[in-house]
Protein backbone atom coordinates (compact mmCIF):
# COMPACT_ATOMS: atom_id res chain seq x y z
CA UNK A 1 0.00 0.00 0.00
CA UNK A 2 1.15 3.77 -0.97
CA UNK A 3 1.93 5.97 2.28
CA UNK A 4 0.95 9.02 2.04
CA UNK A 5 3.93 11.76 1.01
CA UNK A 6 4.58 14.46 3.57
CA UNK A 7 3.89 17.05 0.36
CA UNK A 8 0.27 14.95 0.50
CA UNK A 9 -0.03 14.89 4.05
CA UNK A 10 0.62 18.95 3.81
CA UNK A 11 -1.67 19.69 1.37
CA UNK A 12 -4.49 17.82 2.80
CA UNK A 13 -3.93 19.50 6.18
CA UNK A 14 -3.78 22.70 4.05
CA UNK A 15 -7.09 21.64 1.98
CA UNK A 16 -8.60 21.01 5.68
CA UNK A 17 -7.68 24.38 7.34
CA UNK A 18 -9.03 25.77 4.30
CA UNK A 19 -12.25 24.24 4.64
CA UNK A 20 -12.69 25.10 8.14
CA UNK A 21 -12.18 28.88 7.56
CA UNK A 22 -14.14 28.93 4.28
CA UNK A 23 -16.76 27.65 6.68
CA UNK A 24 -16.49 30.30 9.56
CA UNK A 25 -15.95 32.91 7.00
CA UNK A 26 -19.67 31.77 5.74
CA UNK A 27 -20.72 32.14 9.68
CA UNK A 28 -19.49 35.32 9.82
CA UNK A 29 -20.79 36.70 6.76
CA UNK A 30 -24.51 35.10 7.82
CA UNK A 31 -24.03 36.54 10.99
CA UNK A 32 -23.16 39.98 9.33
CA UNK A 33 -26.08 39.56 7.34
CA UNK A 34 -28.73 38.59 10.48
CA UNK A 35 -27.49 41.48 12.73
CA UNK A 36 -27.22 44.07 10.44
CA UNK A 37 -30.10 43.50 7.99
CA UNK A 38 -32.80 41.62 10.54
CA UNK A 39 -34.90 42.64 13.44
CA UNK A 40 -32.66 40.29 15.86
CA UNK A 41 -30.86 42.44 17.38
CA UNK A 42 -34.12 44.22 18.09
CA UNK A 43 -35.93 41.27 19.55
CA UNK A 44 -32.76 40.31 21.84
CA UNK A 45 -32.53 43.94 22.92
CA UNK A 46 -36.62 43.60 24.24
CA UNK A 47 -35.09 40.75 26.31
CA UNK A 48 -32.09 41.69 27.36
CA UNK A 49 -33.73 44.74 29.07
CA UNK A 50 -34.87 45.05 32.79
CA UNK A 51 -38.24 46.74 33.33
CA UNK A 52 -38.12 50.10 35.92
CA UNK A 53 -39.47 49.83 39.33
CA UNK A 54 -39.61 53.04 40.72
CA UNK A 55 -40.89 53.01 44.25
CA UNK A 56 -39.45 54.58 47.27
CA UNK A 57 -36.17 53.70 48.69
CA UNK A 58 -33.57 53.99 51.31
CA UNK A 59 -30.98 55.58 48.83
CA UNK A 60 -30.21 55.66 44.91
CA UNK A 61 -26.72 54.48 44.01
CA UNK A 62 -25.68 55.13 40.71
CA UNK A 63 -23.12 53.08 38.94
CA UNK A 64 -19.68 54.31 37.11
CA UNK A 65 -19.84 54.51 33.57
CA UNK A 66 -16.19 55.97 32.84
CA UNK A 67 -14.85 59.85 32.74
CA UNK A 68 -11.92 60.72 30.70
CA UNK A 69 -8.57 61.90 32.08
CA UNK A 70 -9.61 65.68 32.01
CA UNK A 71 -13.03 64.81 33.95
CA UNK A 72 -15.71 64.52 31.62
CA UNK A 73 -17.92 62.50 32.07
CA UNK A 74 -18.85 59.89 29.41
CA UNK A 75 -21.75 60.29 27.48
CA UNK A 76 -23.06 56.46 29.71
CA UNK A 77 -22.05 58.02 33.06
CA UNK A 78 -24.02 61.60 32.34
CA UNK A 79 -26.94 59.71 31.62
CA UNK A 80 -27.09 57.59 34.04
CA UNK A 81 -25.76 60.79 36.79
CA UNK A 82 -28.59 62.61 35.53
CA UNK A 83 -31.13 59.87 36.25
CA UNK A 84 -30.30 59.40 39.70
CA UNK A 85 -30.60 63.40 40.24
CA UNK A 86 -33.99 63.29 38.47
CA UNK A 87 -34.87 60.35 40.83
CA UNK A 88 -33.67 62.01 43.80
CA UNK A 89 -35.70 65.25 42.65
CA UNK A 90 -38.92 63.20 42.86
CA UNK A 91 -38.43 62.12 46.46
CA UNK A 92 -37.54 58.74 45.83
CA UNK A 93 -34.55 58.47 48.39
CA UNK A 94 -33.07 60.55 50.30
CA UNK A 95 -29.62 59.55 49.87
CA UNK A 96 -27.85 59.96 46.20
CA UNK A 97 -24.46 58.01 46.30
CA UNK A 98 -22.37 57.88 43.30
CA UNK A 99 -19.85 55.34 41.92
CA UNK A 100 -16.71 55.83 39.53
CA UNK A 101 -13.34 55.76 39.96
CA UNK A 102 -10.48 58.57 38.56
CA UNK A 103 -8.68 57.70 35.65
CA UNK A 104 -5.16 58.22 34.54
CA UNK A 105 -4.81 60.60 37.23
CA UNK A 106 -7.66 62.43 36.20
CA UNK A 107 -10.92 63.43 38.90
CA UNK A 108 -12.77 60.47 40.13
CA UNK A 109 -15.84 59.69 38.24
CA UNK A 110 -17.73 59.73 41.95
CA UNK A 111 -16.53 62.98 42.66
CA UNK A 112 -17.20 64.79 38.70
CA UNK A 113 -21.41 63.26 39.48
CA UNK A 114 -21.40 64.64 43.05
CA UNK A 115 -19.99 68.10 41.55
CA UNK A 116 -22.91 67.99 38.69
CA UNK A 117 -25.76 67.14 41.55
CA UNK A 118 -24.21 69.86 43.78
CA UNK A 119 -24.15 72.33 40.93
CA UNK A 120 -27.93 71.18 40.22
CA UNK A 121 -29.03 71.87 43.67
CA UNK A 122 -29.18 69.09 45.61
CA UNK A 123 -27.97 69.23 48.70
CA UNK A 124 -24.01 68.53 49.56
CA UNK A 125 -25.44 66.56 52.69
CA UNK A 126 -27.32 63.62 51.12
CA UNK A 127 -24.42 62.83 48.11
CA UNK A 128 -21.84 60.51 48.84
CA UNK A 129 -19.47 59.39 47.01
CA UNK A 130 -17.54 55.86 46.31
CA UNK A 131 -14.32 56.43 44.12
CA UNK A 132 -12.36 52.86 44.70
CA UNK A 133 -14.62 50.21 42.75
CA UNK A 134 -13.54 49.55 39.45
CA UNK A 135 -15.83 47.08 38.01
CA UNK A 136 -19.41 45.79 39.22
CA UNK A 137 -18.85 43.68 41.64
CA UNK A 138 -16.33 45.81 43.75
CA UNK A 139 -18.97 48.37 43.40
CA UNK A 140 -21.34 45.83 44.81
CA UNK A 141 -18.67 44.89 47.51
CA UNK A 142 -17.51 48.52 48.68
CA UNK A 143 -21.53 50.13 48.16
CA UNK A 144 -22.37 47.28 51.16
CA UNK A 145 -19.52 48.88 53.12
CA UNK A 146 -20.43 52.70 52.65
CA UNK A 147 -24.34 51.59 52.87
CA UNK A 148 -25.15 49.00 55.24
CA UNK A 149 -23.22 50.18 57.88
CA UNK A 150 -25.67 53.30 57.82
CA UNK A 151 -28.58 51.19 57.64
CA UNK A 152 -29.65 50.77 54.06
CA UNK A 153 -30.33 47.98 52.53
CA UNK A 154 -33.29 48.86 49.99
CA UNK A 155 -31.86 51.12 47.11
CA UNK A 156 -32.41 51.75 43.64
CA UNK A 157 -30.06 51.07 41.27
CA UNK A 158 -29.54 53.25 38.30
CA UNK A 159 -27.44 51.48 35.55
CA UNK A 160 -28.20 51.30 32.12
CA UNK A 161 -30.96 48.56 30.78
CA UNK A 162 -28.61 45.89 29.65
CA UNK A 163 -26.14 46.17 32.32
CA UNK A 164 -28.88 45.71 34.91
CA UNK A 165 -29.40 42.24 35.49
CA UNK A 166 -25.87 41.59 36.20
CA UNK A 167 -25.21 44.48 38.66
CA UNK A 168 -28.66 43.43 40.19
CA UNK A 169 -27.41 39.87 40.94
CA UNK A 170 -23.83 40.66 42.66
CA UNK A 171 -25.73 43.43 44.37
CA UNK A 172 -28.62 40.80 45.86
CA UNK A 173 -25.52 38.89 46.62
CA UNK A 174 -24.05 41.67 48.31
CA UNK A 175 -27.61 41.89 50.88
CA UNK A 176 -29.11 44.62 49.21
CA UNK A 177 -32.92 44.82 48.60
CA UNK A 178 -32.95 46.38 44.21
CA UNK A 179 -35.51 48.72 42.92
CA UNK A 180 -34.75 48.33 39.16
CA UNK A 181 -33.79 52.19 37.57
CA UNK A 182 -32.78 51.77 34.10
CA UNK A 183 -31.21 55.13 33.03
CA UNK A 184 -31.47 53.89 29.38
CA UNK A 185 -33.51 50.88 27.59
CA UNK A 186 -31.68 49.23 25.04
CA UNK A 187 -33.16 51.01 21.77
CA UNK A 188 -34.98 47.84 20.13
CA UNK A 189 -36.67 50.62 17.53
CA UNK A 190 -33.11 51.01 15.51
CA UNK A 191 -33.59 50.38 12.30
CA UNK A 192 -30.53 51.10 10.44
CA UNK A 193 -27.27 48.68 9.81
CA UNK A 194 -25.21 50.82 11.73
CA UNK A 195 -27.19 51.00 14.83
CA UNK A 196 -28.15 47.32 14.81
CA UNK A 197 -24.73 46.15 14.68
CA UNK A 198 -24.08 48.48 17.74
CA UNK A 199 -26.49 47.00 19.81
CA UNK A 200 -25.90 43.60 18.59
CA UNK A 201 -22.28 44.37 20.30
CA UNK A 202 -23.58 45.46 23.10
CA UNK A 203 -25.93 42.27 23.69
CA UNK A 204 -22.85 40.19 23.14
CA UNK A 205 -20.40 41.81 25.43
CA UNK A 206 -22.81 42.15 28.25
CA UNK A 207 -23.43 38.12 27.70
CA UNK A 208 -19.66 37.80 27.84
CA UNK A 209 -19.26 39.62 30.60
CA UNK A 210 -22.48 37.69 32.49
CA UNK A 211 -20.49 34.63 31.31
CA UNK A 212 -17.28 35.95 32.95
CA UNK A 213 -19.45 36.43 36.24
CA UNK A 214 -20.35 32.85 36.41
CA UNK A 215 -17.36 31.28 35.80
CA UNK A 216 -15.79 33.45 38.38
CA UNK A 217 -18.77 32.56 40.53
CA UNK A 218 -20.07 36.12 40.89
CA UNK A 219 -23.48 35.47 40.29
CA UNK B 1 -35.91 52.06 3.92
CA UNK B 2 -31.98 52.88 4.97
CA UNK B 3 -31.34 48.74 4.89
CA UNK B 4 -32.71 48.43 1.55
CA UNK B 5 -31.06 51.27 0.23
CA UNK B 6 -27.63 50.06 1.07
CA UNK B 7 -28.38 46.47 -0.15
CA UNK B 8 -29.43 48.28 -3.41
CA UNK B 9 -26.52 50.38 -3.48
CA UNK B 10 -23.61 47.04 -2.74
CA UNK B 11 -25.81 44.83 -4.96
CA UNK B 12 -25.57 47.17 -8.02
CA UNK B 13 -22.15 48.39 -7.38
CA UNK B 14 -21.34 44.52 -7.20
CA UNK B 15 -23.55 43.72 -10.67
CA UNK B 16 -21.38 46.69 -12.17
CA UNK B 17 -17.83 44.95 -10.83
CA UNK B 18 -19.03 41.65 -12.62
CA UNK B 19 -19.53 43.24 -15.94
CA UNK B 20 -16.79 45.21 -16.07
CA UNK B 21 -14.74 42.45 -14.95
CA UNK B 22 -16.63 39.73 -17.25
CA UNK B 23 -16.95 41.62 -20.47
CA UNK B 24 -13.90 44.44 -19.93
CA UNK B 25 -11.43 42.80 -18.33
CA UNK B 26 -12.02 39.28 -19.92
CA UNK B 27 -12.02 37.61 -16.44
CA UNK B 28 -13.66 34.00 -16.33
CA UNK B 29 -17.28 33.53 -15.33
CA UNK B 30 -16.37 30.42 -13.46
CA UNK B 31 -13.27 32.16 -11.67
CA UNK B 32 -15.61 34.31 -9.56
CA UNK B 33 -16.91 31.38 -7.32
CA UNK B 34 -13.27 31.00 -6.45
CA UNK B 35 -13.03 34.13 -5.76
CA UNK B 36 -15.82 34.25 -3.02
CA UNK B 37 -14.53 31.08 -1.79
CA UNK B 38 -11.44 32.34 -1.42
CA UNK B 39 -12.96 35.79 0.30
CA UNK B 40 -14.78 33.76 2.68
CA UNK B 41 -11.36 31.82 3.55
CA UNK B 42 -9.89 35.08 4.23
CA UNK B 43 -12.73 36.12 6.63
CA UNK B 44 -12.69 32.99 8.21
CA UNK B 45 -8.88 33.66 9.06
CA UNK B 46 -9.81 36.96 10.06
CA UNK B 47 -12.28 35.34 12.58
CA UNK B 48 -9.79 32.93 14.15
CA UNK B 49 -7.26 35.59 14.66
CA UNK B 50 -10.22 38.02 16.44
CA UNK B 51 -10.94 34.91 18.88
CA UNK B 52 -7.12 34.12 19.46
CA UNK B 53 -6.43 37.84 20.11
CA UNK B 54 -9.62 38.52 22.34
CA UNK B 55 -8.82 35.03 24.50
CA UNK B 56 -5.26 36.25 24.84
CA UNK B 57 -6.18 39.93 25.87
CA UNK B 58 -8.97 38.27 28.67
CA UNK B 59 -6.11 36.23 29.82
CA UNK B 60 -3.48 39.07 30.18
CA UNK B 61 -5.56 41.59 31.29
CA UNK B 62 -7.27 38.59 33.94
CA UNK B 63 -3.14 38.09 34.76
CA UNK B 64 -1.97 41.41 35.54
CA UNK B 65 -4.56 41.98 37.94
CA UNK B 66 -2.84 39.01 39.71
CA UNK B 67 0.29 39.83 39.20
CA UNK B 68 0.63 43.68 39.68
CA UNK B 69 -1.71 46.41 41.48
CA UNK B 70 -2.54 47.75 37.88
CA UNK B 71 -6.02 48.01 36.53
CA UNK B 72 -6.67 47.13 33.37
CA UNK B 73 -11.16 47.03 32.35
CA UNK B 74 -11.86 43.78 30.60
CA UNK B 75 -13.84 46.06 28.15
CA UNK B 76 -10.86 47.07 26.99
CA UNK B 77 -10.53 43.49 25.12
CA UNK B 78 -13.56 44.71 23.22
CA UNK B 79 -12.10 47.43 21.17
CA UNK B 80 -13.24 47.67 17.43
CA UNK B 81 -9.79 48.10 16.79
CA UNK B 82 -8.98 44.40 16.89
CA UNK B 83 -11.09 43.88 14.52
CA UNK B 84 -9.80 45.91 11.91
CA UNK B 85 -6.18 44.27 13.39
CA UNK B 86 -7.54 40.77 12.85
CA UNK B 87 -8.48 41.72 9.71
CA UNK B 88 -4.95 42.18 8.37
CA UNK B 89 -3.43 39.54 10.64
CA UNK B 90 -5.91 37.44 8.87
CA UNK B 91 -5.22 38.49 5.20
CA UNK B 92 -1.34 38.35 5.61
CA UNK B 93 -1.52 35.30 7.29
CA UNK B 94 -4.15 33.77 4.08
CA UNK B 95 -1.82 34.93 1.14
CA UNK B 96 1.49 34.10 3.07
CA UNK B 97 -0.17 30.58 3.34
CA UNK B 98 -1.04 30.64 -0.30
CA UNK B 99 2.29 32.53 -1.85
CA UNK B 100 4.26 29.30 0.43
CA UNK B 101 2.11 26.65 -1.40
CA UNK B 102 3.78 24.16 -3.49
CA UNK B 103 2.31 24.99 -7.46
CA UNK B 104 1.17 22.10 -9.83
CA UNK B 105 3.94 21.19 -12.43
CA UNK B 106 2.04 22.23 -15.42
CA UNK B 107 0.63 25.58 -13.29
CA UNK B 108 1.68 28.86 -14.96
CA UNK B 109 2.47 31.80 -12.33
CA UNK B 110 2.35 34.59 -14.97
Amino acid sequence: MNQPTIGALQTRRRMGWAHICRLLGFVGVALFFISAFTPLPNMLSRWFDTPSQLEPAKAIVVLGGGVSPDGVLSNISMRRALHGILLHRKGLASLLVFSGPARDGGPAEAEVRAQLARDLGISPGVILTEADARTTREEALHMRALLQARGVRKILLVTHGDHLARARAVFERAGFEILAAPAQKLSSRVSKPAGRLRLMRRIVTELLARLYYRIAGYL
Amino acid sequence: MEQVFILALVGSTSVGAYLVGAKGLGLSGTGIRRAVSKMLECLGTTLVFLAINITVAVVAILAARVLTRGFVSLYSAADETLLVLSLIQGLAFQWWRDLSAPWPPNFSRR
